[in-house]
C-alpha cells in the first residue's frame, strides 16, 4: 500500500540532525550566512539610506563629468563678453586681466563641482529621510520602501491628476542618475577585478569573470537601490508639495523650479553621456 | 528577488559597493579621504576636489606641479615629426619619473626588443622613446593607450582601450582611457598627461617666419606701458601689421574676441592639455567652433588692444599653466625675459 504524503515528509524530518521521530519539529539550525544577513538585517535602517545617497552621488558625479566641457564653453563666452565689455574704459581695463586661461579652466571645474553639490542636495540629501518598513506586515511598495505618511496609492494618483514640477522631475531625475551611477560601479568593479585578477586567472577567464561581476554589481545596485531611490524621491516631492497647506495648485505645481533647474541638465547628461549599459555586453 | 533571511547580507554589500565607488569617484568622497587621511596621518591618492573635472583639458592631478623641461639639444626644428615631436615629450616626462615607478616602462621596452636604459640617454632618449611609443601604439591601437601603457604598464592600458573600443571611440583620448581604470592609477595618469602635453608642445610650428625677432620674453618684467612688475605669459614677436598669423598645429578655436587689453584674441586648443593664444591682430579669420590645421592662415597680426606697436603676442598653455613657447623649441630667440623692446610689446 502507498504511503501516504505525511507518512514520507516524516520520514524526511526524521533525518534532520537532533530531531526525534513522531516529535515536535526541532529547531533548524540557519547556515551562518543566513545569521549574518539577518543580523546586517536589523542595521537597514542605518545602512539602507547611506547607500541610497552613495549611488546618487556617483551618478551625479558620472554626469557632472561629461559636463564640464561644455561650461568651459559657457565660462569662455562668458568672459569674452565680460573683456569686450570691460576693456572699452581705461579705468576698468585692468579687470580683462582678472580671468586669465587659467582661471577660466579652474571656473568652469569650480561651476561643475557646485553643480554636482546643488544636485547632490536636491537629490542625493532626500535619502537620508528613507525609512525601514516597521515589523507589521506591509505588501506591496511599502515592504519595498518603507512606510509613507501618505498611502502609494495617493501619492501615484497625484502624479498623474495634479502632476507639479517637483512630482514629475525628482523621480524622474533620480532614475536617471541612478543608472549613471550603476553604471559607474559596474565599469569601476570590472576594471578591478580583471586587472587584479588576469595574473592568476588569465586573460580569457579573468575577462569573463570581470564581465560577468560588473553586470552583477550593475543589476544588484539597481535592485537594491534602484526603486528605492525614485520612490524616495516621489516621497519627498510629494511631501514638498503637499507640505505647506493653503497654497494654490498653481503654486505648488511651480514648486521646486530652481532645483529642478539644476538636475534636469544632468539627469539628461547622465542619460546620453554616462550611462552606456550596452557596453558591460560587448 | 532574494529571499527575506539573505536580504540584509545582499543589500549591506550593495552599500559598501556603492560606498567605495563614491569614496573614489567623487570629489565628495576625496574630500572625506583626504579628512580621513589627514587623521588617520597617513598618504592619500585622493586628488584636489576641481581635479575630479577635466574641464576641456586632459585631467592632471591638481597638487603635482608641471615641471617644464630643459629646451632639448637637437637642431632642425621644422624637420621634428610628430612622432619624435612625442618622443621629446615622453623623454622629458621620463626623466621627471620617479626611480620606484620606472618598473612598467623598462618592462614595456624590454618587451618591444628594446634597451630601457637608452631611454634616460641624452643622445637617444628621444628617438628610442619614439620608436617604443610606435612600436606600443602599433599592439594597442592609440597613441594616448601607448603613453598610459608606458606608465601604467601594458595590460591597464589595453584593458581601457578595449573597454573604450566597446563604447565606440576609435581613438580615445586619455581622459576616456582614464575613466575605466579603477582607483590607484591617479599617477600613473597625470604622467602619461605631462608627457602629453610636452609632445604636443615639441611639435608645435612658429606662428610667424622664424627669423622674425623677438621683442619682448616670457618671464617677469616692468610691464612697458603699466610700469609695475609683472609676469609676461607669452612672448611678444616683432612683425609688420597685416602679416599672416598661421597656427602652430592643429586644433579647435576655444575663443575669437576682441577686447581693450589683448586686442583681437584667438585661442586655439590642440588638445592633450595644450593651449596657444595669439593677441593684438588686426583681422580674425576663423571663429569659435572653427576646426584649424596646422599652418593654416588664422589672422592678420596687427596692432589693436594695449600694445606699443604692431606685433603679435603669442602664448602657450600647458594644462592651463603659461610656460615659454622656447621651452620647446630647438633654439632661443634673441628676447631674453626681463628685456622689453621700445615699440612692438604689450
Amino acid at each position: 500500500m502507498a504511503r501516504s504524503i505525511e507518512e514520507i515528509l516524516e520520514q524526511l524530518r526524521a533525518r534532520v540532525p537532533g530531531r526525534v521521530p513522531g516529535g515536535p519539529r526541532g529547531p533548524r539550525r540557519p547556515n551562518p550566512l543566513n545569521r549574518a544577513s539577518r543580523f546586517l538585517a536589523k542595521f537597514r535602517f542605518l545602512f539602507m539610506p547611506v547607500g541610497l545617497f552613495a549611488l546618487i552621488a556617483v551618478g551625479v558625479h558620472a554626469a557632472a563629468d561629461t559636463l564640464d566641457d561644455r561650461i568651459l564653453w559657457v565660462v569662455d563666452h562668458v568672459d569674452a563678453a565680460f573683456d569686450a565689455l570691460f576693456g572699452r574704459w581705461s579705468a576698468t581695463e585692468s579687470w580683462v586681466h582678472a580671468i586669465d586661461l587659467e582661471d577660466r579652466t579652474t571656473i568652469a571645474r569650480a561651476f561643475a563641482l557646485v553643480w554636482e553639490l546643488l544636485a547632490d542636495l536636491v537629490l542625493a540629501l532626500p535619502a537620508f529621510g528613507y525609512r525601514e518598513a516597521t515589523d507589521r506586515p506591509v505588501r506591496g511598495i511599502s515592504a519595498v520602501l518603507g512606510t509613507s505618511r501618505r498611502r502609494w496609492r495617493d501619492i501615484f494618483r497625484d502624479v498623474v491628476r495634479r502632476p507639479t514640477v517637483l512630482r514629475v522631475t525628482r523621480p524622474l531625475a533620480t532614475a536617471a542618475v541612478v543608472i549613471a551611477g550603476a553604471c559607474a560601479i559596474g565599469r569601476m568593479v570590472q576594471g578591478a577585478v580583471y586587472l587584479s585578477q588576469r595574473e592568476w586567472l588569465g586573460d580569457a577567464a579573468s575577462g569573463l569573470l570581470a564581465r560577468l561581476l560588473a553586470l552583477a554589481a550593475l543589476c544588484g545596485v539597481l535592485a537594491a537601490f534602484g526603486m528605492r531611490a525614485v520612490l524616495r524621491n516621489l516621497q519627498h516631492a510629494d511631501e514638498a508639495a503637499t507640505g505647506t497647506p493653503g497654497l494654490r495648485y498653481v503654486q505648488i505645481a511651480a514648486k521646486g523650479i530652481p532645483g529642478s533647474a539644476v538636475v534636469i541638465p544632468l539627469a539628461i547628461a547622465a542619460l546620453i553621456d554616462a550611462s552606456p549599459i550596452w557596453t558591460f555586453f560587448r | 528577488m532574494f529571499a527575506r533571511r539573505t536580504r540584509g547580507l545582499f543589500e549591506f554589500l550593495m552599500t559598501l559597493l556603492c560606498l567605495w565607488a563614491a569614496l573614489y569617484h567623487t570629489p565628495m568622497g576625496a574630500f572625506v579621504r583626504r579628512g580621513m587621511a589627514k587623521v588617520f596621518g597617513v598618504r592619500t591618492s585622493a586628488r584636489p576636489l576641481l581635479a575630479y573635472f577635466s574641464g576641456g583639458a586632459t585631467p592632471h592631478p591638481g597638487d603635482r606641479v608641471l615641471v617644464v623641461p630643459e629646451p632639448p639639444a637637437f637642431v632642425g626644428q621644422s624637420a621634428i615629426t610628430p612622432a619624435l615631436a612625442l618622443g621629446l615629450g615622453l623623454k622629458a616626462a621620463l626623466h621627471q619619473l620617479p626611480e620606484d615607478r620606472r618598473r612598467p616602462v623598462q618592462d614595456l621596452a624590454r618587451l618591444s626588443g628594446l634597451d630601457p636604459a637608452k631611454l634616460w640617454d641624452g643622445t637617444e632618449g628621444a628617438a628610442t622613446s619614439a620608436t617604443l611609443l610606435a612600436r606600443t601604439a602599433e599592439r594597442l591601437g592609440s597613441e594616448d593607450a601607448a603613453v598610459l601603457a608606458i606608465f601604467a604598464g601594458l595590460e591597464p592600458a589595453r584593458y581601457a582601450a578595449d573597454r573604450c573600443r566597446a563604447e565606440g571611440m576609435d581613438a580615445p583620448t586619455l581622459e576616456a582611457l582614464a575613466r575605466h581604470l579603477p582607483p590607484g592609477f591617479e599617477d600613473a595618469v597625470g604622467e602619461a598627461s605631462d608627457a602629453l602635453a610636452f609632445g604636443t608642445a615639441y611639435g608645435l610650428a612658429w606662428p610667424v617666419p622664424e627669423r622674425t625677432p623677438v621683442t619682448s620674453g616670457f618671464g617677469v618684467r616692468i610691464h612697458p606701458i603699466l610700469g609695475t612688475k609683472r609676469l609676461h605669459t607669452g612672448v611678444d614677436l616683432g612683425i609688420p601689421a597685416g602679416s599672416a598669423v598661421r597656427v602652430t598645429a592643429d586644433g579647435v578655436v576655444r575663443r575669437a574676441s576682441e577686447d581693450g587689453v589683448n586686442g583681437r584674441v584667438l585661442i586655439i586648443d590642440h588638445g592633450r592639455g595644450v593651449t596657444t593664444a595669439y593677441c593684438h591682430n588686426s583681422v580674425l579669420l576663423v571663429q569659435v567652433g572653427d576646426v584649424v590645421r596646422r599652418g593654416q592662415v588664422i589672422a592678420r597680426s596687427g596692432n589693436t588692444g594695449r600694445s606699443t606697436g604692431p606685433h603679435l603676442h603669442y602664448q602657450l598653455e600647458l594644462h592651463d599653466q603659461p610656460v615659454d613657447p622656447f621651452a620647446f623649441r630647438s633654439h632661443r630667440a634673441s628676447g631674453t625675459p626681463g628685456v622689453v623692446s621700445v615699440r612692438g610689446s604689450d
